[in-house]
């Protein structure tokens, strides 16, 4: 009876988040495909956020190689459609799974020769660009920087159309069940101590190496999965969708503002970055040197995300105004 | 073959001077400056704006290399302060974060007010012969000068005594504190060296090639794979890095073919990570 309570509020946050999704493009832009393009990178950008948020939030490894993994997905799955004419989704599961397995074998390595936070960043920066450096090689595979036109891409899901919007409305949702399903499990549990105090997790009987990877393999695949339906919806894939300067970097960004580690933290990054972004349709320069801004501001003054700051300042104010006649002190 | 090896070597010698200015500030603190190929193009960019006003090309030079020095001075007494404050990982991390919004600053502003902006600096001449193989006056000037540099680089941090302190806040920040060393004072000078070295870099990049706005983000990656071959907080280990990488580059792109070289830079900078983290000549 109590768990179920307790399942039931765990999951309340999806719900409201699932019924604010369904309901948005009938009140706000279903006629508009710009606007209805918009809100579906929005929505990329968040499920991509989940799986970096798996990775870096809950276990500590920096992975600068979001885009390039979703470029393992994506590319992965178009060219395998194209060299072989297996339907779709057979195209999908297998971007998802190279997406799993490069992943979960850069964590391996990682793990195996304990690298700290930096030289896990610097390898996987390194395999981002090495990953791109292959894209424009392999010409004759991926067109270089022509980019590749998605044949096989589904009518109805385009990136403008409401069917899209719905696409990965449904996938960040199904993103956010298993995120918190994870938090809830002795998985979850393993994941905040090896976060708080690694030495201690390991001392406690937490095996650190296998959770990172567990970690490491399923945010892959979230950022795979994603990569590679964004293929389909967009029709037309280019080293540009996957670059390191127009994913990483935003990818980071969101989830810090939104708060590493937090369930909704990338939803509500990606949200408000996406409206920002309408707002300021100036010139591109100009939106990179906002965004450094933002990466100075947030881990200079909001280290555990904006939202939380947010929070934790309503809850000094509402609990200034109900002070208890009797308080112990400290704290 | 003799001037593929040769090329390598050119090519090597700008990269080790890549690399020193980020190989020092780590070594000092723990920071990887990810702003430092943005450094570079400012320094550049100033260079070709006093050129333009009819300047005279070392003079300009000398204000490119004030330039990126101030700049690199002005991160050290802003962004870098709160970065010190942390200790370990939580340091490194936040240097990196902060500096990679710091790249963002410097690029963004600088290809918004100059996208087409561009230094080449012609250093006319006829090709020098050097054991039967004739090389560009520009490209053998850059490699004097990163020689030079490397030279004095090395005899300040052996023979003088503030190189010595450098040296020991490299190998004990709590261990210099103690015996009078002000860490803070020695790490603002050591940004304004690296500063001064991304300016001269911009100088001698300019002279075999144009030096473009954009290439910031490559300049840093060059930057990033020398310093962790060479050891990080090793001078003479960014130079031999930087050697080695430019002959491998150059036999990879004769042999092999042009976009598989950077594929193979990459792959020495995570081998190096994988078999010995400390570096070529790290400590």
């Amino acid at each position: 009876m109590r768990t179920t309570r307790t399942i039931g509020r765990a999951l309340l946050p999806i719900a409201v988040t699932a019924a604010i999704l369904a309901i948005l493009p009938s009140v706000w832009f279903g006629d508009s495909p710009y606007t209805t393009s918009l809100a579906v990178q929005a929505l990329v950008f968040a499920a991509y956020g989940v799986g970096f948020n798996l990775i870096f939030g809950s276990t500590n490894q920096l992975f600068l190689c979001v885009g390039a993994l979703a470029g393992v997905g994506g590319y992965g799955a178009v060219i395998l459609i194209d060299e072989t004419s297996l339907p779709m989704a057979a195209g999908v599961v297998v971007g998802t799974a190279g997406a799993a397995l490069v992943g979960g074998l850069l964590s391996w390595i990682a793990v195996r020769r304990s690298l700290g936070i930096i030289f896990t960043g610097i390898v996987t920066l390194v395999f981002s660009l090495a990953f791109a450096n292959l894209l424009l090689g392999q010409r004759e595979l991926t067109g270089a920087e022509t980019g590749l036109v998605v044949t096989a891409a589904a009518d109805r899901l385009g990136d403008d159309d409401v069917g899209g919007y719905y696409l990965f409305a449904g996938l960040l949702v199904a993103f956010l069940i298993v995120f918190r399903a994870l938090q809830l499990s002795h998985v979850g549990w393993a994941f905040r101590a090896l976060r708080d105090d690694e030495v201690a997790a390991e001392l406690a009987g937490v095996d650190v190496a296998r959770y990172r990877i567990y970690a490491a393999t399923i945010g892959s695949a979230m950022i795979g999965l994603t990569g590679a339906l964004l293929a389909y919806s967009a029709g037309f894939i280019s080293p540009a969708t996957y670059s390191f300067d127009r994913v990483d970097v935003r990818v980071l960004v969101l989830v810090a503002f939104g708060g590493l580690g937090t369930l909704l933290g990338p939803v509500i990054g990606a949200g408000v970055f996406a409206i920002l972004d309408e707002q300021l349709s100036t010139s591109l320069e100009l939106r990179e040197v906002l965004y450094g801004v933002f990466v100075i501001a947030i881990f200079l003054f909001f280290r555990h995300g904006v939202v939380s700051a947010v929070v934790s300042l309503y809850d000094r104010l509402s609990r200034r105004r109900q002070k208890p006649a009797l308080q112990p002190s400290g704290d | 073959m003799k001037a593929v090896v040769l090329d390598g070597i050119v090519l090597g010698l700008a990269f080790g001077l890549l690399g020193v200015g980020m190989t020092l500030v780590y070594g000092l603190g723990g920071v990887l400056n990810l702003a430092y190929g943005q450094i570079v193009i400012l320094g550049a960019i100033v260079v070709m704006v006093v050129m333009e006003d009819g300047v005279a090309t070392f003079l300009a030079a000398v204000l490119g290399v004030l330039a990126a020095a101030g700049v690199a001075v002005l991160l050290d007494l802003t962004l870098m302060r709160p970065v010190y404050r942390q200790h370990g990982e939580e340091r490194t991390l936040l240097g990196l974060l902060l500096t990679l919004g710091a790249a963002f600053v410097i690029g963004g502003l600088l290809t918004w007010r100059y996208p087409a902006g561009a230094l080449y600096i012609n250093v006319s001449g006829e090709p020098v012969s050097i054991i039967g193989v004739p090389m560009a006056v520009g490209s053998l000037w850059a490699s004097v000068i990163a020689l030079a540099v490397a030279a004095v680089l090395l005899l300040f941090f052996g023979l003088t005594t503030f190189g010595r302190g450098v040296r020991s806040i490299i190998q004990d920040e709590t261990g210099a504190r103690l015996v009078g060393i002000n860490p803070a004072f020695v790490r603002t000078v050591i940004f304004a060296l690296s500063g001064a070295l991304a300016g001269i870099v911009a100088i001698t990049q300019s002279m075999s090639g144009p030096l473009t706005v954009n290439a910031g983000f490559e300049l840093t990656t060059f930057a990033l794979i020398v310093t962790v071959v060479g050891g990080l907080g090793s001078v003479a280990g960014a130079f031999l890095a930087g050697v080695l990488l430019g002959v491998v580059n150059s036999l990879s792109a004769h042999y092999i073919g042009q976009y598989i070289t950077t594929i193979i830079l990459l792959g020495a900078a995570a081998l190096t990570i994988l078999i010995r983290p400390r570096g070529l000549l790290g400590r």
